[in-house]
């Protein structure tokens, strides 16, 4: 089976020949092709080879249309990133400095019209033409709830949502929600096959459930009210959800949820019921200095849980740069091991 | 009389804090103040206590979220500083914090936490900002005569780079440093990496914001008595 007959089968309901496998490498393109982070991001084209040896090399089973999260912020008006050696790109310009700057914050009309998108979509159309329907390609956006910490710095948005203007503060989440709207649309077009939807700031981590009720959740709803929730995976971001999914269920429309690896994967499935597809996650900073042996234990004690009861899919958050290559094989070997379903369940 | 009311305004201000209520968290102390209670009964009795039963996961068998942790040390930091010279007696500054985030790291968030439990714990904080070059922590360390280096770091890389807490540790060592100043460190990847504060060349590491004053009174008391 190849990860697009895996996720196929799992969206209906069947139960696949193995659990898929999604290992979100960034960074590590650009080693394997040999060039700087920032000779590798300024393309399109160089993304797209980079993710397409990656994918061949390890053999996981999905193709990752993304660069690094700042580049959502960097088509609202963000003008520096800043490159280092060895992680990623980060955000050097906050756009949003003072209250007028919401007011004049700017969307592009159309996405691909701005060089930076047109480089992404440039990449994920590469992927989805080299996967020729083989490997499902994940286009990731940042949820107009957490789009404004790129905007604004954390501390700001904080500041904001909690104490501030709430004038304000819906103004700023109503541009950022029509920028999410419109990526959406515009990432499908480009050829992805699910949108990764991330909303750090909505977890459970960030903010408590009532909060996420009265304050995130309405703009969950408003950003996929235009584009519809079909195809979208929400992503924890770095933070816990399994607080959040049962409001999620019940007001997005919203069939895949992506864990946190501190979200009790039971509990999950529980909340969601059968229907939903979970993706739970590694805790892959650990895979810097895990042996082996250790991964394979761990691997195996997420997929007995997730396996259970079906609708399951086995992920990474983002794995840093500094996970030796034999850790990311050992992880790689040991869920395609401990993934495997008995046969006559086919 | 006034234990009484500070108490009471204890259980209020926490429930403000648990809603991350800020408007209503400051009345509560506005209003203790009004009642009679002294800046140092509510500073001791109410606003540190509260901040480090939220900050301390103490408050609640749910998950105690950042925004709860971010408001609590804000007000904290905010109430101290404004009450302070209303105390009869000025309090002994327990030590004094070089505290940033490290190079290539722009996020701030855990910093002004900690930042507002030391400050409110009665440390000296000197606030260098996001994206620290290591020799700017040192060079503002020995300006200040600090006693602690406190670095923050939100992604892996740079937790563990050339150019973050192990390079700090190296100029230490090369201006002969290493006895008057220590090094804690903080912030996600050492949350999911047991050892990694070690592996960076830190004294010590804190797990939370509510832990950072005790792992700084510490590390203060070694370098004062080395």
């Amino acid at each position: 089976m190849t990860g697009m007959e895996r996720l196929a089968a799992l969206m209906k309901g069947r139960t696949p020949d193995r659990v898929p496998l999604i290992v979100n490498l960034l960074d590590q393109g650009a080693t394997e092709l040999g060039v700087s982070l920032r000779e590798y991001y300024a393309r399109g084209d160089l993304v797209a080879e980079g993710q397409l040896r990656l994918r061949e090399k390890y053999g996981y089973d999905g193709l990752l249309g993304m660069f690094y999260a700042g580049l959502d912020a960097e088509i609202m008006g963000c003008h520096t990133i800043l490159y280092a050696d060895d992680g990623p790109p980060n955000v050097g310009h906050l756009v949003i400095r003072t209250p007028e700057d919401i007011l004049k914050l700017q969307l592009p009309d159309d996405l691909h019209c701005h060089p930076r998108f047109h480089e992404l979509a440039t990449c994920i159309g590469i992927l989805k033409q080299e996967s020729a329907g083989r490997w499902p390609v994940l286009g990731v956006m940042t949820a107009s709830f957490s789009l404004p910490a790129m905007l604004m710095g954390i501390g700001a948005w904080l500041d904001l949502f909690l104490t501030g203007d709430p004038g304000l503060r819906n103004l700023l989440l109503e541009k950022c929600s029509q920028f999410c709207s419109r990526q959406i649309v515009a990432l499908r077009e480009a050829g992805a096959d699910l949108v990764i939807y991330a909303n750090p700031v909505a977890s459970a981590t960030f903010i408590m459930p009532q909060k996420f009720r009265d304050l995130a959740l309405p703009w969950v709803i408003k950003d996929l009210e235009g584009p519809g929730a079909t195809g979208v995976v929400f992503f924890n971001g770095g933070g816990r959800i399994n607080p959040i999914l049962a409001d999620l269920k019940k007001n997005t429309g919203i069939g895949a949820y992506y864990l946190n690896p501190f979200d009790d994967i039971a509990e999950a499935r529980q909340i969601l019921g059968h229907e939903a597809l979970i993706v739970g996650a590694i805790n892959d900073i650990k895979l810097i200095n895990w042996t082996p042996a250790e991964i394979d234990q761990e691997v195996a004690r997420i997929m007995r849980v997730g396996k259970q009861q079906g609708g399951f899919a086995f992920g990474t958050q983002v794995m840093p740069l500094q996970i030796p290559e034999e850790n990311i094989r050992a992880l790689v070997e040991a869920a395609i091991k401990h993934g495997r379903y008995a046969t006559d369940a086919l | 009389m006034t234990d009484n009311i500070a108490q009471l305004t204890l259980e209020v201000y926490i429930k403000a804090l648990f809603d991350t209520d800020k408007p209503a968290a400051l009345q509560v102390v506005q209003n203790a103040l009004d009642r009679g209670v002294t800046p140092e009964k509510i500073v001791f009795e109410v606003i540190i206590p509260g901040m480090e039963r939220m900050i301390g996961g103490m408050v609640s068998d749910s998950l105690v979220t950042l925004s709860q942790h971010f408001l609590a040390a804000q007000i904290a930091e905010e109430v101290v500083d404004r009450l302070l010279p209303m105390f009869a007696v000025v309090p002994e500054i327990r030590g004094h914090v070089i505290i940033g985030t490290s190079y290539g790291d722009f996020h701030g968030l855990g910093k002004k936490i900690v930042s507002g439990c030391l400050r409110a714990r009665m440390f000296e904080v000197t606030d260098l900002g996001i994206n620290v070059a290591p020799e700017r922590f040192v060079d503002e360390a020995v300006a200040v005569g600090a006693d602690v280096i406190a670095i923050s770091s939100m992604m892996v890389h740079t937790a563990t780079g050339e150019r973050g807490a192990k390079r700090v540790r190296q100029l230490l060592q090369e201006r002969g440093l290493e006895e008057k100043l220590r090094i804690i460190v903080g912030g996600a990847p050492y949350r999911f990496h047991d050892n990694m504060f070690r592996e960076v060349g830190a004294d010590a590491w804190a797990d939370s914001a509510a832990e950072a004053p005790e792992v700084v009174s510490r590390l203060v008391q070694e370098v004062r008595t080395s």
